[in-house]
This record gives C-alpha cells, sequence and structure tokens, in this order.
C-alpha cells in the first residue's frame, strides 16, 4: 500500500506511488497567493475609470484568471484526466448556450415590455391616443 | 438538499467476483476492484456533479445578463447599496478556505493526521466566517428595507442621501412620504429621523389612502375661509371642465380629476382624484384638498418584511403644488436622484445569487463537518481519502463561483 | 447490507424482510421498488387521465366543474411526467439491467442509488400531498405569472418536482460513473449493447439539464413564497424568462424520456427478430447526438409565447434537425426486421406498436416546427395527440415491452404470454382509437386544456374516451398479470428469448452480486452461438443455450 511521504514525489506528475497527484506546498501557496493579489487588483481597478464595459471586462477578464488558477491547482485539473476537462467545457459550453438564446431572444421582445407604468412605450403596444 | 453521498462500505472478503485483494483500508467498497477504482470513480462523479451544480446556478446567471443588458442604469443604481469592504473580505476569506480544502487533501495523501484537522478546522472557520459577514450584508439591508419585489423601500438614496424631497416624492417607495406644506417639513413616512424633523420613527413608510376634498370659499386673503366641503368621491364626468391637462388636444375626455403631482404619496386610480390648477379654471371659491388617510392595520413596527402599513396617528397632510427642484436643491437633497423604475430587480438577483450561494456554503459547513469527525476517527489514509478530496472539489467551485458574484455584484463601476 | 451476503442465492431470496428492501444497496431490489413506485403513479396518473376523459365525453360538464378538471389534466400531467416517464426506463429497469450488462456488481454508488429512490418518493409524497391540498391547476407546465397568483398547492407540487429532479440528476451521475468505470476489459465503447449508449445519453441529459428545471422551481418556489420578483412583470420581472428556464430543461427532458425506450427498442428488436441489429454504430451517435441536439431546440415550445421572431426561426430550423438522428434509428431498426426470424411474442408486439406509433408521433413532430403551421395547431389537440403518440405510444410503450422482456430474468418468472399479447393488442388499438381522433380534432380547432367544446367535436371525444378506457383497462390488466405471475407465473429459464447480451448469462434471477462466477466475456447481437432447446424446464420454458466456442467459428456479423 503506498503511503509515500516523500516530498520529492510532491514536485512530478506521479501515478505511480499513491493513488493521485499529490499538490506541491509551492503550487498550494502560489496559487493562494496569486488569487489574493488578483482579488486586491480587482478592487483596486474599480477606482479606474474606463467606462462601465470595460471596466465589467476587465473585472470579468481577472475573474476568468482566477477562476482558471482554482480550477486548474486547487481542483487539480491540470493533472487529471482529460475528460474531466472536457466535462467542464461541456458543462460551460450548455450554460452559455442557455444565455446566448436567452439574451438574443430577450432583446428581441424588450420594446413589448412596459417597464415604467408612468412612462408607457407607444402604440400599439402602449395606450393609443385618445382621438 | 443535494448533500452527495460519500459511501462507507465495511468489511470486504472480496466475495464471489472478480474483486480486487488487500484492501488497505475498511473503507473500500466491495464492487471496486481497488482503491484506486473507487477513487476514480468518486472523482469521475464529482465532477459530474459539479458540472451539474454549473447548470443549476446558470439560470441565475442567465437573470443576471439579461437585465444588466437591458436595463444597466439599474445596476449602476443599485449597486451602491453594496458595501465593497464585505464582499471583498468574503472574497479573501473564500479564497484562504479554498487553500486550506486543497492542503487539506494533500494531508490526507501524504498521512499528515494533524495537518488534515487543521485544515479541515480551518476550512469551517472561514466557511461560518463567510456566513457571518453574510448575516451582516443581509441584516443592513432588512433594516434600511433594501430587499427585492415589493420590499424595496428604501428611504436612502444609494449616495446616501435621503430620498425625500419637496415633492413628497419618496420614489421606489409605493408607501407615502407625508410632507406638510404648512410647515414645509416632511411629518412622517420613510425617513430615519434627519434633524429638524420630528417624528414617530416607528410609523415607517405607512400606505395612505387619498381623499378629496373639494371646499368652496369664500372672501379673500386674510379673510379667506371654508364655506362647505364635499368629497368628491367618484370617478364622475364633470362636463364643465373643458380644457383638460397633460395630453389633451383638443376635446377634453379626461372625466376625472386627476392627482397629477405626488403620484407615489397616494395610490393611482379610479375613485377620488384630483388635478391640480383645476381650480384656477373653476374659480377661485374652489380649492382642493387632499388628505392622506392611514390603511388599517397596525403593525409590529419590528419585523421588517411585514407589509408597510400602519397607522397615522397625527395630522393632516396637505399637498402643494410642485416645484421643480433647482440644481442646487438637486444636489444637496439627493444626489444619486431617485432609484430608477424597477431597481427592486436588481435585489431580486442579488437576494436569488448570494442566496442560493450562501445556501452552498452552508451545506459545505455540514459536508466539512462530518469529514472533520472522520479524520478526528482516524478514516481517512492514502489509500482512501476520497471524501476529503470531493468535498474539497465541490468547496472550489463555490469559491469559483463566489469569485464571480463579487465583481458581477460588488464592483459595478 | 454487507458484502458477506450469500453470492450464489437470488437476489430476491437472499435476504428477507421489509427491513433488507427498505436499506438495501443492491440495484436490482432498488429497481424493484421504483418498478413498484413507478407502476402505482401510473395507475393513479391514468386514474387522473380517465377522469378528463370522461368528463370530455360531451360538451358542458358531465362530471364535474372547470375547476376540478383544471386540476385533473395538472395533475395527470405531473404525474406521468415527473413520476413515470422521465424515471420510467432509467431508473426502474436501467437500475435493474445496467450493471448486469457491464457484468458489474454494482453500479458505481450504491448508495447514492438509494438515496435517489428515497428522493423519489418524497417527490411522489409532495405530489401527491398537493393533490391532497386541493390540487393544482396550472397545467404541469408551471406558467407564470398564473402559477405565481393561483390559490391552487403549486409550493408543494413544485417541491416535489424540485426533488424528483434531483432523483433524476442522481441516477444519470451514477450511470455515467458506471459506464465510464465498470466495463469490462473486452468491452470498449463499441462492444456494449445499444441500451447502454442510450442509457448514458440519457444520462447525459440528466446531468446537464435537470439542474436548469432545479433553479427554475426554486425560483417559482420563492416567487410565491416571497414575491422575489423574477417572473412577476408588475414587479419588473419576465415571464417569458421563465418559459426559456423552463424549455431549457423539459425539451431535454422529453429526450430523456425518448432515449432509453429507444435503447430497448434496439434490444428488443435484434433478439426477436434474431439478426444483428443494422447499423449500430449509426445507432449509437444518433444517440448522443439526440442527446446534443435536445439542448438547442427548447425554443419550439414557445413560438406563440412572445419570443422574438428571429428565435423562432432559430429554433425552427434546429427543430428540423434534431429529427434526422430519430429518422436514422427508425430505419436502422426496420432493416433490422428485414429478412428477420421474427418472433411475435408480447416484448415484439410492443416493439411493433412502438415502431408505428413512434413514426407517427416524430413525424407530426415536424408539423409542429413549421412555424406558419404551429401557429395554428399551438395549444390545440394536435399538439397533445403528438406528444402522446411520442411519450405514451412510444415511450410507455417501449417500458410496457421492455418490462415483459426482462421480466423472466428478473422476476424469475414467465407471465402469461396469452394475456399479454392480448393486452399488447388492447394497448395498441385503445391507444389509437384514443388519440387519432385527437390529430383531426387538433386540425380542426379543438383547443387543449378546454373544458367545454363546440358540439361539432363531440364524436371525436367520445371515441377518444372510449379509446382511454380501453387503453386503461388493458395497462391495469398487464399490471395484474404481472403482480400475479410473481408467485404463479411459469418458472422461468435462464434465456427464454435466445438474447445475446450479457445479461442473460447471469442466473435467472441474478445472484445478489448478479455472477456467481466471473461473467463469460459474449459477443453481442450474434445470433449463430445460439440454439433453442424447448421445454427446459419443469414448467415447459424455452431456453437458448450458447453452444461452446469451440465447436462453431464464431462468425462476427455485428459492425
Amino acid at each position: 500500500m503506498a503511503s509515500d511521504t516523500s516530498s520529492a514525489h510532491d514536485k512530478h506528475d506521479e501515478h505511480g506511488h499513491g493513488i493521485a497527484h499529490v499538490a506541491a506546498v509551492k503550487v498550494l501557496l502560489g496559487t493562494w497567493i496569486a488569487l489574493m493579489f488578483l482579488t486586491i487588483i480587482t478592487v483596486a481597478a474599480t477606482k479606474i475609470d474606463l467606462g462601465t464595459n470595460w471596466n465589467l471586462a476587465l473585472a470579468m477578464v481577472i475573474a476568468v484568471v482566477k477562476a482558471t488558477l482554482v480550477v486548474l491547482f486547487f481542483m487539480h485539473l491540470a493533472y487529471d484526466k482529460l475528460f474531466h476537462t472536457v466535462l467542464v467545457v461541456a458543462g460551460l459550453f450548455a450554460a452559455a448556450l442557455f444565455v446566448g438564446f436567452a439574451l438574443m431572444d430577450s432583446g428581441q421582445y424588450q420594446q413589448t415590455i412596459i417597464w415604467d407604468t408612468d412612462k408607457p412605450p407607444p402604440a400599439p403596444i402602449g395606450p393609443r391616443p385618445v382621438p | 438538499m443535494s448533500d452527495h453521498d460519500h459511501d462507507h462500505g465495511h468489511g470486504d472478503d472480496g466475495h464471489g467476483h472478480h474483486g480486487g485483494h488487500g484492501h488497505g483500508s475498511p473503507w473500500i467498497q466491495h464492487h471496486y476492484d481497488d482503491a484506486q477504482h473507487q477513487f476514480d470513480s468518486g472523482k469521475l462523479g464529482i465532477w459530474f456533479f459539479l458540472v451539474q451544480e454549473v447548470l443549476f446556478f446558470s439560470g441565475l446567471f442567465v437573470a443576471y445578463i439579461l437585465y444588466r443588458y437591458h436595463h444597466p442604469e439599474i445596476y449602476a443604481y443599485a449597486h451602491s447599496y453594496l458595501d465593497v469592504k464585505w464582499g471583498a473580505i468574503n472574497t479573501a476569506v473564500l479564497i484562504i478556505s479554498s487553500l486550506t480544502a486543497a492542503w487539506a487533501v494533500r494531508c490526507a495523501q501524504l498521512a499528515q493526521r494533524r495537518g488534515l484537522i487543521f485544515c479541515l478546522a480551518v476550512t469551517i472557520a472561514c466557511a461560518c466566517g463567510f456566513l457571518g459577514i453574510k448575516y451582516v450584508e443581509y441584516s443592513h439591508k432588512i433594516h434600511e428595507r433594501i430587499l427585492f419585489g415589493k420590499k424595496f423601500d428604501p428611504c436612502i438614496a444609494s449616495a446616501g442621501n435621503h430620498l425625500l424631497n419637496k415633492e413628497n416624492y419618496c420614489p421606489g417607495v409605493k408607501t407615502s412620504v407625508v410632507w406638510d406644506a404648512k410647515t414645509n417639513k416632511a411629518d412622517r413616512g420613510c425617513l430615519d429621523a434627519p434633524t429638524g424633523y420630528d417624528w414617530d420613527p416607528a410609523l415607517k413608510g405607512i400606505q395612505g389612502k387619498c381623499v378629496v376634498n373639494e371646499l368652496t370659499m369664500s372672501g379673500t386673503g386674510a379673510n379667506r375661509k371654508e364655506v362647505s366641503r364635499r368629497p368628491v368621491e367618484a370617478c364622475a364626468p364633470s362636463p364643465d371642465h373643458g380644457s383638460g391637462h397633460g395630453g389633451g388636444h383638443g376635446k377634453q375626455t379626461y372625466p376625472c380629476w386627476t392627482l397629477e403631482q405626488n403620484p407615489h404619496v397616494c395610490p393611482k386610480g379610479p375613485g377620488a382624484m384630483v388635478h391640480y390648477g383645476d381650480h384656477t379654471s373653476r374659480g377661485s371659491t374652489v380649492e382642493i384638498e387632499v388628505t392622506c388617510e392611514a390603511v388599517p392595520a397596525p403593525v409590529e413596527p419590528k419585523d421588517a418584511l411585514a407589509p408597510v402599513d400602519g397607522k397615522l396617528e397625527r395630522g393632516e397632510a396637505s399637498f402643494k403644488k410642485p416645484v421643480t427642484p433647482s440644481k442646487h436643491d438637486l444636489k444637496h437633497e439627493f444626489q444619486s436622484g431617485p432609484p430608477p423604475e424597477h431597481t427592486n430587480m436588481f435585489f431580486s438577483i442579488y437576494f436569488a445569487m448570494t442566496g442560493l450561494h450562501g445556501l452552498h456554503v452552508l451545506f459545505g459547513i455540514f459536508v466539512y463537518i462530518w469529514l472533520l469527525v472522520r479524520a478526528i476517527k482516524g478514516h481517512f489514509t492514502p489509500d482512501y481519502f476520497g471524501p476529503v478530496d470531493y468535498a474539497a472539489l465541490y468547496w472550489h467551485l463555490v469559491d469559483l463561483i463566489w469569485i464571480f458574484l463579487f465583481p458581477l455584484l460588488y464592483l459595478i463601476h | 447490507m454487507s458484502a458477506d451476503l450469500d453470492n450464489t442465492v437470488s437476489y430476491l431470496e437472499v435476504k428477507k424482510g421489509l427491513g433488507s428492501w427498505l436499506y438495501t444497496l443492491d440495484h436490482k431490489r432498488i429497481g424493484m421498488m421504483y418498478l413498484c413506485g413507478i407502476l402505482f403513479s401510473l395507475m393513479l396518473g391514468g386514474a387522473f387521465a380517465l377522469l378528463v376523459r370522461t368528463e370530455l365525453f360531451s360538451p358542458g360538464m358531465t362530471i364535474v366543474g372547470q375547476d376540478w378538471y383544471n386540476k385533473f389534466f395538472t395533475l395527470h400531467g405531473a404525474v406521468m411526467v415527473f413520476l413515470v416517464i422521465i424515471p420510467g426506463i432509467p431508473a426502474a429497469l436501467g437500475n435493474m439491467v445496467l450493471p448486469i450488462q457491464l457484468g458489474a456488481p454494482d453500479v458505481a454508488f450504491p448508495k447514492l442509488n438509494l438515496a435517489s429512490f428515497y428522493l423519489w418518493c418524497s417527490g411522489a409524497f409532495l405530489l401527491l400531498l398537493a393533490t391532497g391540498l386541493g390540487g393544482v391547476d396550472t397545467g404541469w407546465t408551471f406558467y407564470t405569472p398564473y402559477s405565481i397568483e393561483t390559490q391552487t398547492a403549486v409550493i408543494p407540487a413544485v417541491a416535489g418536482a424540485f426533488l424528483l429532479g434531483f432523483s433524476s440528476i442522481f441516477t444519470g451521475l451514477n450511470f455515467l460513473v458506471t459506464i465510464h468505470k465498470f466495463r469490462p476489459a473486452h468491452m470498449g465503447w463499441f462492444q456494449m449493447p445499444l441500451n447502454l449508449w442510450a442509457l448514458y445519453a440519457t444520462a447525459l441529459m440528466q446531468v446537464l439539464a435537470t439542474p436548469v428545471l432545479g433553479i427554475t422551481l426554486l425560483l417559482l418556489f420563492v416567487e410565491r413564497f416571497m414575491h422575489i420578483g423574477i417572473f412577476d412583470p408588475t414587479l419588473g420581472g419576465d415571464p417569458v424568462l421563465f418559459q426559456h428556464f423552463f424549455w431549457f430543461y423539459s425539451h431535454p427532458a422529453v429526450y430523456i424520456m425518448i432515449v432509453p425506450g429507444m435503447g430497448v427498442i434496439s434490444e428488443m428488436i435484434t433478439t426477436f427478430a434474431r439478426k444483428p441489429i443494422f447499423g449500430y454504430r449509426f445507432i449509437a451517435y444518433s444517440s448522443v447526438a439526440l442527446a446534443l441536439f435536445s439542448f438547442l431546440v427548447w425554443g419550439h415550445h414557445m413560438f406563440v409565447s412572445g419570443q422574438s421572431r428571429l428565435a423562432n426561426m432559430v429554433f425552427s430550423a434546429l427543430t428540423f434537425s434534431v429529427g434526422i438522428p430519430s429518422a436514422i434509428k427508425v430505419f436502422n431498426w426496420a432493416a433490422t426486421l428485414y429478412k428477420g426470424d421474427i418472433r411475435l411474442d408480447t416484448p415484439m408486439l410492443y416493439v411493433l406498436s412502438f415502431l408505428i406509433l413512434f413514426t407517427i408521433g416524430g413525424l407530426t413532430g415536424i408539423f409542429l416546427a413549421v412555424l406558419s403551421i404551429d401557429v395554428h395547431l399551438h395549444d390545440t389537440y394536435f399538439v397533445v395527440a403528438h406528444f402522446h403518440y411520442v411519450m405514451m405510444g412510444s415511450t410507455l410503450v417501449a417500458f410496457v415491452g421492455a418490462l415483459h422482456y426482462w421480466w423472466p430474468k428478473l422476476s424469475g418468472r414467465m407471465y402469461p404470454e396469452t394475456i399479454g399479447r392480448v393486452c399488447a393488442w388492447g394497448v395498441f388499438i385503445g391507444f389509437n382509437l384514443t388519440f387519432l381522433p385527437q390529430f383531426v380534432m387538433g386540425s380542426r380547432g379543438m383547443p387543449r386544456r378546454y373544458w367545454d367544446y363546440d358540439p361539432e367535436y363531440t364524436l371525436y371525444h367520445r371515441i377518444s374516451t372510449v379509446g382511454a378506457f380501453i387503453l386503461g383497462v388493458s395497462l391495469f390488466v398487464v399490471v395484474c398479470y404481472l403482480a400475479w405471475s410473481l408467485k404463479r407465473g411459469k418458472k422461468a429459464t435462464k434465456n427464454p428469448w435466445g438474447a445475446s447480451t450479457l445479461e442473460w448469462e447471469a442466473p435467472t434471477p441474478p445472484t445478489v452480486f448478479n455472477f456467481p462466477e466471473p461473467p463469460p466475456e459474449v459477443e453481442i447481437y450474434n445470433y449463430d452461438d445460439l440454439v433453442e432447446v424447448p421445454n427446459a424446464n419443469e414448467d415447459g420454458v424455452t431456453n437458448w443455450e450458447r453452444r461452446p466456442a469451440a465447436d462453431k467459428p464464431a462468425t462476427s456479423s455485428h459492425h
């Protein structure tokens, strides 16, 4: 029964000993520091004004980088079977499909919505002008 | 409860099938060939579960994206009700707990029992800290009535200023604020007692019912006094009120007197309605007086989620013709202006997303407590640490979702 | 259930007592319990259906008023969809058969399997509670804003459906991991029986689509409970969004229903034609293609809901394409029958029914995919007939057929063949009498979910009601004789049909870990090695035996 505690194993992508790859301390701590740092950057970036959309894009890029670090290193996806990565991508793709179609459709029917009853849209959706 | 069960079997003798032998850990189940088989299967299983969780949350992300895309103004206004400081602390806390969760797996793999117990305990502590901060945030919102749906009833603008203005306009609030035009002050309503106002803070958010009286006056100037009054009750056509207001082109078709000003104070709709300025066309002998009466059903004022009816106990209100607020007024009285229509939708989405996420954190705490108990009992060995690994993967997903929620909700520019 | 159970005794006998069933980890017992629950729910949902059809026998009020009518059709739909058809084949038959077809001792996560069953039970309980609390009248689709405002018992119904969703997810998860991790070394992906391909595709859909139902129902629950506002237009919410959320799951859900049916049909058709399945890879690929395509077409339920024209066109085009994998399968099955040695046992009668009814159901789906036609046919009886052809005429028929097919293996008993055939005809005739007139009615304008109708439709409704009773009685008799056969049926042999997949090499009934010795390696869909031995046991039941491989060169006839 493999119960290897040698730290030499930590540095390699091992499948010979033990059941699964053991995360190296450096990798764990390094990822953690990167995540904390990126969090600080994210908050600081709101102080810079690039316009709402670009700020959003920047925040999302940083979030995706953080997410990638978590998934690859904390969740071991970098060292796991490729199928697990395929699964994650498939799930994200399904979610993106959902978002994409819903957004496309809702964009098209927005003008039929009476958002503010004090300011109804013009006829034929809103009230008809009284002749 | 979407709690995934982690199996523990006991005792195997490689019964009857092509089982493996030499299972070290008693937790390897009989239908698996060996520890590796069990671990790999469990790992695949938890990844399927995580994909499912992503799709579970995806619905809320769809709602978020749709509303943000089509109504960015409500996001821009509403997000500053959220405190970035707490959000950032929560993010940091979850990242630390992610580290300890991943480290716990390492400890289990290397048979470091004390390290394992320590890491699991810290993870639980961080998770509890997260929930504690969430409690602080939520209770603040409940107190300020910054809630979802009809309960979105803030009296402060997102910049911290009071939303009340001289026009009795406390928008976002479909309850009344009562402005006493005689003293030119807010008489009662949803303000916290600002300086200079004297009122009863227990009477927050009172609904009003309009009673409109048509007063026949006589005399002028200091001698002007009321002769008689009649209530204007029904929405009846008034043939002698020719030139209507607000959109009537040519032929008058407004059958009723409409309450044009202070629409949020008294409920709109058929019933008594008053058309300001009408007295000038009717002659100086007529005045219109509108009073707001409380809709009964007194309620315990401390119950934040109760409907906002309450009793008015003193005074009467009257309204004056509105004045367009000057730039000076705007700047000082409500810097951000009133909330845009349906700002409550932001909070519906905020509470749905953070609430569901918080529920997942809570489930995670239960799972980790169970793991901690098992770790103390020494169940985990380098051959059998699957539950620690799978729970860590779940926990990382919870962290991942927060990594996206934080900028999307708190850091809107 | 500990591992020191005797693996030489049938799983039904190995341990007795209620507790041994309620705490079992044996996938076969769990499947049996699911089967009991599902058949009970089938009878319950069928009872609601008969109430609906009785009310519709004449225009105006026949037995109940409008409110009760609304509740009857809602409960019929909710019970059938959530308790019978979605779990049906995977939870009952899949649980029982999948590991044995793999030669595995159990599914990957037996405790999760039991948990799934108890989730199903809790969901069923909540749906029954909703029924008891006055029912629900929103239609099984729970459209907002009515479902937010109605005073009926929506909350327990929605909570029940939520739990049923998780039961489905965990079952799917279990199957996916089992198929990945428990195949024997010699059984690659393309040496698996097609039933397993179908269950795999179904499980993929269960895991990817059902959580969206979960969030939808959760939001509806919170909407009713706390008025959160997401679907309520007066608060700024969007009711069409509810429909997007709901159908994003519910369209893949209908494929979750039909694909396992297709899987069992593939198994049965090849056995009863004594011919290898035609186009194995095509059927395998089209199962997965259906699973993937099913995510692209949900908007076709929403053509007249306020969805935009652009989305309508996109979804219409995609819906045409989703018919292609199904069509491929139908052609392959027909080709399997061609020049086969067809035996018309009861399961085969159901298979043939399936082929006819599924073709009709599938083609009428294409009619509905055409936008201009759908505008007329949406929410009419045409749609009702279409989905009953595919959900009931296809899935349920496949389920009942497969139940007969595997009944000998799993219960150790034969059902009575003559009554079986009579009931199969009863189901076929009753079904067509019920639903063919509905196509005509619908195209002539009869709307669905209507309590009353113009007298011109009366004849169609009456034929439909008579057919419904024939159908209901036939299915009831099926359940009765299956129960009867548990104690009084003829004892079954190991392989009464001469099927070629691995589960028929297990004892009848299987032992608790399925095989007392390691399972042999068999080449599926190869009938050359199987020899019929009539009167093989004391009850005169036929058995089919495999000739030892050395006696005859194996001709590989499946690709």
